[in-house]
């Protein structure tokens, strides 16, 4: 079964001086959220930008990814706290995702959490939609 | 270049089944502890965000600024532009939940451009969005375009 998310995104003027508005998520759960380019390549000023929303787009599905597989190995995760790092190059593209988790899970050692957490980096859905990302690294342990 | 750094973080408690993750922007502080759930993501949103709906926020942000960067080299600043963007997740025999498709619907108000105009620059601000290249990588991206 698909499943399908939509979000709406009014831009006015340029590039440069202009300014944008996504509206609020089809699910209701967030925004209006104002972006700029200024607030994209400089400091952030309370903006979201499209490299944040990767950032949050890519630690939630590895989140739930580690978690599912830790479960179906019979360990639960009993809290996960993963960060998404995005660079973003003007002109180049996003050249790197550094992913970052702890975990605490009962009845499991180092290197299982690792090996899990490195299984879930390669098959999230969001993993494999940025698979062509050029550097995606992972900095796993426990908690 | 300048390197441009964007940082989330996600806290998951449970297991897959029955847990619940909150999702915050740390680099902005614009959003903070939205909740997911497994239930949410696959079927009804339920209020609830989803990594699918936050990558369609990035890829219809990310094609509106560059929309905006191509009419403007064209000579035809544009005065508003409306996109929408649909991610579609689908689950493929043997390989589980992928993302397949990225949908880009434009509108614009563009005074002294016309449709092929339009239409010109958003292929080009598909071809020079960063995302549309990564999703495409893996996935279908399809842009229409017209003048409002």
């Amino acid at each position: 079964m698909a499943t399908e998310r939509t979000m709406s995104t009014t831009w006015r003027g340029t590039l440069m001086d202009g300014a944008g508005t996504i509206h609020e998520a089809g699910s209701g759960a967030f925004g209006p959220l104002d972006v700029s380019w200024a607030s994209r390549a400089e400091a952030p000023n309370g903006k979201t930008s499209p490299e944040e929303l990767i950032a949050a787009a890519h630690s939630a599905c590895f989140s739930m990814a580690l978690s599912h597989g830790l479960a179906q190995a019979g360990t639960p995760a009993t809290q996960l706290d993963t960060s998404a790092t995005v660079t973003f190059v003007p002109g180049t593209g996003i050249t790197k995702v550094a992913l970052t988790v702890r975990g605490s899970v009962p009845g499991v050692d180092e290197a299982t959490f690792v090996a899990a957490a490195e299984a879930a980096k390669v098959g999230c859905p969001v993993s494999k939609a940025l698979a062509s990302v050029p550097e995606i690294t992972l900095d796993a342990a426990l908690a | 270049m300048p390197r441009i750094v964007r940082e989330a973080a996600v806290s998951w408690e449970g297991n897959v089944a029955r847990g619940v993750g909150r999702i915050s922007a740390t680099s902005s502080g614009a959003f903070t502890e939205l909740p997911y759930t497994v239930a949410t993501r696959i079927g009804a949103p339920e209020g609830k965000t989803s990594p699918e709906e936050l990558l369609a926020a990035a890829h219809g942000a990310c094609f509106s600024m560059s929309l905006a960067s191509e009419l403007t080299q064209a000579g035809t600043p544009p005065e508003r532009l409306e996109v929408r963007c649909v991610v579609t997740m689908d689950e493929i025999e043997g390989k589980g939940h992928q993302i397949v498709h990225s949908e880009i619907e434009a509108h614009g108000t563009v005074p002294n451009c016309d449709e092929a105009g339009f239409a010109q620059a958003a292929e080009a601000a598909d071809a020079g969005c960063p995302l549309s290249a990564l999703i495409r990588a893996s996935a279908t991206v399809a842009v229409s375009a017209t003048l409002s």
